[in-house]
């Protein structure tokens, strides 16, 4: 048994470093300026394993990981900015922008008992960051462009690929903006029920909710078709389109990974592939590989893999056992992926050629 | 929902103006030693003492399952998981709603999420009234009857400012809605913390272990809307009939039944078995094993609106094993 799991760790002993952070990791990005990826905490910080001297991302054994005081609370939301270094949100109802080195400064203060709680970019020069009802765009230098409200509570903002449109998932369905749009009245895709994260299709043809209940919704944007796509044993905390074509949409909330075909004619129709089952423990976290159709995955037990979606096979990258795998993504190139758990367990694993 | 590593979750209610806040200020400042967040959803007159208060809004939805009672609160299924990220900073968590609120969805939020039920429990509701004011509520809310209905503890407030033959007026109508709930009556809300704090109120070990109060026992109240019917057999019971029964009647009563608890001596088994619904939203286990002499009675409590008698005992009477 102990043959195993050193296995299963073998990819974050050699090739990874990792820390016990203390506190719930509730996001992790990339920033295209620094050298490791930042964790937002449930104790407000925000860990930053880019900082240190020598070999991989955060390496040097044993060395502090450098901690930035973000929120006075807890961090609820973090993304790459589009001008470098990190956006983070917090229920101290503070956007904050955090630099590559670890400088902090407050973009927006939404007040003390808002909640700063979904954040995304767009590389053409938006932040858009969901507080209660109202989804803030601004601008790359910080500057309120909109205010766009919601019948309720938004659970998910997401810009399509081309920036050009906004998606907020809020009860019994979801709004789409035009994010130049004079009028601003949103589009509305109906559905009962209780939308979170929300997603465009890369191609822009779909958008994609995760739901309170166990089950994605989805709408085809040319004629509204409906698309329930159920059967999922637990909630669905994180999906993500796959690189590339963005041929495939993988799924947490099962026992494996569960991908969409979004591709000649699917998903409608079309039945979804697993990967990565069989052990009976629920994914928790998904993360597709920018460029190649790999996807990366997290568990309720702690363990990190990923699989090829052609084959199905599955290189692991951490072993099970550090708690459930609460964050998980990859860098813009695809060579380092970064995970963190309820725990409080960080790490980070380099997968570059050598 | 017993399970110690959750945090425990208090439901205050009651009509704006009737002492919520002052209760809630009350339990916060006392010295005992205790940390909590604090979920509020209006602003009442009175500021709220404490390192951490969240504002929410009210947002009730439906279950997309097609049961119209699974009404669920989400933005308590929010804040609650967004609490959970930081939980070494509490110890239990006070959702004051609004005194329109309806506790249904709150308490069903409890049963219904994953996510909350892994995390929470909760620990009681507990209802604030005001001993001037509850008769003229009565009459123009059904809120009002909802949030004495579904209470654990109901805080009994103002008593300054009514006669004791009012006050016995008031109980008795509260008597007449839940004799199940404690009653404790009190000036400025001062009731001490640990009658509030840690009651357990929806741990299936504790359920119907306290005696109802009956105030007129024998005296049926025609004109109330919201009352309650208890029935016991002394025969055990088949757990066939009894899930077909129950299943069969929640699904076709369960808008009239707030809330319905029991327990109950299955045929041949030696522990007790636990029983209770929101609504439509049924949880049950066996709990600890029935005592030493102790008469193996079974025993079902609703509280709930049009509810018919004699239906209802024929029903449970029916559930004993042959």
């Amino acid at each position: 048994m102990s043959g195993t799991v050193s296995d299963a760790d073998f990819l974050l002993q050699t090739r990874g470093a990792s820390r016990e952070l203390g506190a719930w990791v509730v996001s992790v990005a990339f920033a295209a300026d620094a050298a490791g990826p930042a964790f937002a905490l449930g104790d407000g910080t925000l860990r930053l394993a880019s900082t240190e001297p020598g070999g991989g991302p955060g390496a040097g054994p044993g060395a502090e990981w450098r901690s930035v005081a973000a929120h006075d609370g807890a961090c609820l939301s973090l993304v790459a900015d589009i001008a470098g270094g990190f956006l983070s949100g917090g229920d101290d109802g503070k956007l904050n922008h955090v630099t590559a080195g670890g400088e902090l400064r407050t973009l927006a203060d939404f007040g003390m008992m808002k909640w700063v709680e979904h954040l995304a970019t767009h590389p053409s020069g938006l932040r858009a960051a969901a507080v209660g009802k109202v989804v803030h765009l601004l601008d790359k230098a910080g500057a309120k462009l909109k205010a766009l409200s919601h019948p309720s509570t938004v659970g998910g903002v997401a810009f399509d690929a081309k920036g050009k449109r906004i998606a907020a998932g809020h009860y019994n369905g979801a709004s789409l903006w035009f994010v130049n749009s004079k009028d601003d009245k949103p589009r509305v895709l109906p559905w009962k029920g209780s939308h979170q994260m929300v997603a465009f299709s890369p191609d822009g043809t779909h958008v994609v909710t995760t739901m309170q209940e166990n089950a994605l919704h989805g709408w085809r944007l040319t004629d509204q078709q409906d698309m329930r796509m159920s059967g999922y044993p637990g909630k669905i905390k994180s999906f993500s389109f796959s690189g590339g074509k963005g041929r495939w949409l993988a799924t947490a909330g099962a026992d494996c990974v569960v991908l969409w075909p979004f591709f000649a004619g699917g998903p409608m129709g079309k039945p979804p592939i697993e990967l990565a089952g069989g052990d009976g423990v629920l994914c928790t976290q998904v993360a597709c590989h920018p460029q190649h159709e790999v996807v990366a995955a997290g568990f309720q037990d702690g363990l990190v893999l990923m699989a090829e979606i052609g084959s199905g096979k599955i290189v692991p990258i951490a072993a099970p056992g550090r708690g459930a795998i609460s964050a998980l993504a990859w860098n813009a190139s695809g060579t380092q992926l970064a995970f963190g758990t309820e725990t409080g367990f960080a790490g980070v694993v380099d997968l570059s050629k050598r | 929902m017993s399970d110690t590593a959750t945090i425990p979750v208090t439901v205050l209610t009651g009509y704006l103006g009737a002492g919520k806040t002052t209760l809630l200020n009350r339990i916060l400042t006392e010295n005992h030693g205790k940390k909590f967040a604090v979920v509020i959803n209006e602003f009442g007159e009175l500021g709220v003492d404490n390192d951490l208060v969240i504002d929410a809004d009210e947002e009730v939805f439906e279950m997309n399952n097609g049961c119209i009672c699974c009404t669920v609160r989400g933005d308590l299924v929010r804040i609650l998981g967004g609490l959970m990220r930081r939980r070494d900073r509490f110890d239990g968590i006070i959702v004051e709603t609004t005194g329109l609120a309806n506790p249904a969805p709150v308490a069903q939020t409890f049963f219904m999420d994953e996510d909350v039920k892994r995390a929470t429990r909760l620990d009681a509701i507990v209802t604030v009234v005001d001993a001037k004011n509850l008769l003229a509520r009565l009459e123009d809310s059904s809120e009002a009857e909802e949030q004495i209905a579904f209470a654990d503890l109901i805080v009994l407030n103002k008593m300054d400012l009514v006669s004791e033959a009012e006050a016995a007026e008031v109980e008795r109508r509260i008597r007449a809605i839940n004799p199940y709930a404690e009653l404790q009556r009190a000036t400025k809300s001062a009731v001490p913390v640990e009658s509030v704090i840690g009651r357990e109120a929806f741990s299936l070990e504790r359920i119907l272990e306290r005696e109802p109060d009956f105030l007129t026992s024998d005296e049926h109240e025609h004109n109330e809307d919201v009352m309650s019917m208890s029935f016991e057999v002394s025969k055990p019971i088949d757990p066939e009939k009894f899930n077909t029964w129950i299943g069969n009647l929640l699904q076709s009563k369960g808008q009239d039944l707030l809330r319905t608890k029991g327990i109950l001596a299955y045929q041949g088994e030696e522990r007790r078995f636990a029983f209770q619904a929101v609504h439509m939203i049924a949880d049950g286990d066996f709990v600890g094993a029935w005592k030493e002499g102790e008469p193996r009675k079974s025993k079902i409590v609703f509280i709930g609106r049009n509810l018919n008698r004699p239906q209802l005992r024929r029903g449970f009477e029916g559930c004993v094993a042959e």
